[in-house]
Order: structure tokens, then C-alpha cells, then sequence
């Protein structure tokens, strides 16, 4: 495959990391990146996002919601063994 | 979504199974190994506020739906399948604030399909977290999450946050895996470039 551009590489990005590009593609993707700061710095950020977004949603079971839902089963629980 | 247990400890298929023939501490031992997971997944797929109401409706149908539970894929990943459909319909129910297109942080190229930012504009979210407060980046993630449409929220959230497989998303959402792969690519886009924002770069 000839040379790709930043734009091409972005847009290939997703399926080069999961694996399912074609050989030569994934080749001239790695390629250019190696060769390209903009990209290597730009595939780094797009790497990071997912971690970075994945610690700052990271919500806390609060204890008032977890006893709430312990009651909610518990009425359940008997309900069938009423039933 | 499997859990890590001890030998000493039932698998979750195992807990399934006698909570399904009628024993119903394996079914309290369920809510417990996955209450705090099924409770995030319900805050990033809807709020927190709607997240307790989601929490309750998962395990009441997963309840209900026990028996129907064949082993053919993780109880954990069945479970979150079913914790999906309860936050989407949660969500089609609840009033809620259209979502917008964050079309504006995508990157940006020259007329030769060339980056316009410097390598050190470009790499600047990957220390987002370094350079912003946490509570901060908290908040403003989860905004930024309720503001993504809702085709790339759901599978980034499944994919990239709750860190399923594309195969698992793509059941889950009952779409292709190649779809699957678009919509959290262009998320993952999205939400780089508005990192770089609020880490301070256009």
C-alpha cells in the first residue's frame, strides 16, 4: 500500500487497534506513525482517552442506594416465597 | 464482566444456577458481587440520579429471567446486557436533554490531510488528568457524556468504560461489530479533542 496521510491514519486508527486491517494497511499505518510526530502524539492521546474517562466516571455505590436496593430484594425474595 | 473470586468462593454461573432451582441467599450473593458494577454502568448510560432506579429494575428482571440463563455466554456479561436494556429504557422514558453533536472538537487537518496541531497540542489530553482537578474532570466528563449522542455514548460506555469486548457490545446494542468499532472510534475523537480543550488546547 502507498504512503498514508495523518487524516487516512486517523480514520484507520480504531480498526488498526482492534486487529482487523488488512496486513498492508496495519504495515503502512505503523509506518507512518513511526515516522510522524503529530500522529504519535496524536494516537497517544487517543489511547489515553478511554483510561482517562473511564477513572473520572468511576461512580460509587452510595450506602443509602445500597440499602434501598438490599430492602427492594428482600421484598422480592418474599413475595416468591409467599407466592 | 467476570469476577475474580477465590477458588473457595461459587463462580457466578455457579450462584446462577442454585438461585434459579429457588436458593435465595445465591440470589442475595448476586446483587452483592454486582451491585457496585451494574450501579456505574447505570450512572454512565443515564445519571445519578436515575442510576438507583436502573440498579433496581436490573436485578428484578434478571430475577425474573434467571431460569432463562443457559450458560452460553458469562453470567456477568448477561447480566449486563440486561442492565443496558434497563438504562435505555429508562432513559427513552425520562425526559431528558437532547444530546449534541461535539462535532467541533474532531481533529483538524490541511488540505493535504495533514494534523494542524503541534505534536505537543496533540498529546496534551493525555495528561488530562494530571492537569485538571479531579473533581473537576469528574464533573465535566460526566457532562460531556450526557452530550454525546446517544449511538456513540452506548457503545463507548460499553466498550471503552465498562471495558466489554466488541463482540459483547455489539450483542448487547444488537448491532455489527464493525459498528460497534465506528461509533466508539468517533466517540473516542470526540472526547480526546475535548480533553485537549480543557486541558487548555483549541
Amino acid at each position: 500500500m502507498k504512503e498514508i496521510a495523518c487524516l487516512t491514519g486517523v480514520e484507520l486508527l480504531m480498526d488498526y487497534l482492534e486487529g482487523v486491517l488488512p496486513t498492508d494497511v496495519h504495515a503502512a499505518l505503523e509506518a507512518h506513525v513511526a515516522g510522524c510526530a503529530r500522529c504519535a502524539a496524536f494516537v497517544a492521546s487517543y489511547c489515553a482517552t478511554p483510561r482517562i474517562l473511564r477513572e473520572a466516571t468511576a461512580a460509587t455505590l452510595p450506602d443509602d442506594v445500597e440499602a434501598s436496593l438490599k430492602d427492594f430484594v428482600q421484598r422480592l425474595l418474599q413475595k416468591r416465597s409467599k407466592s | 464482566m467476570s469476577t475474580n473470586v477465590s477458588t473457595s468462593e461459587p463462580s457466578d454461573e455457579m450462584l446462577a444456577a442454585r438461585a434459579a432451582a429457588g436458593d435465595d441467599s445465591a440470589f442475595e450473593a448476586i446483587v452483592e458481587r454486582f451491585q457496585a458494577r451494574v450501579f456505574r454502568l447505570a450512572c454512565r448510560l443515564t445519571t445519578e440520579t436515575d442510576a438507583p432506579d436502573v440498579l433496581q429494575e436490573t436485578f428484578l428482571q434478571a430475577y425474573r429471567h434467571l431460569s432463562s440463563f443457559r450458560g452460553e455466554s458469562q453470567f456477568g456479561t448477561w447480566l449486563y446486557r440486561i442492565a443496558t436494556n434497563a438504562a435505555l429504557m429508562h432513559r427513552r422514558t425520562s425526559a431528558r436533554r437532547p444530546s449534541e453533536p461535539l462535532d467541533a472538537f474532531l481533529p483538524r487537518f490541511d488540505d493535504h490531510g495533514k494534523h494542524t496541531g503541534t505534536p505537543a497540542e496533540l498529546q496534551v489530553a493525555t495528561r488530562a488528568d494530571e492537569l485538571l482537578d479531579r473533581q473537576f474532570l469528574a464533573d465535566k466528563a460526566r457532562e460531556v457524556l450526557a452530550r454525546l449522542p446517544d449511538i456513540y455514548r452506548d457503545a463507548f460506555v460499553l466498550k471503552d468504560l465498562e471495558e466489554l469486548s466488541t463482540a459483547d457490545v455489539a450483542s448487547a446494542l444488537e448491532i455489527e461489530p464493525a459498528a460497534v468499532r465506528q461509533r466508539v472510534h468517533r466517540a473516542r475523537l470526540m472526547l480526546r479533542g475535548y480533553l485537549s480543550d480543557l486541558a487548555g488546547v483549541k
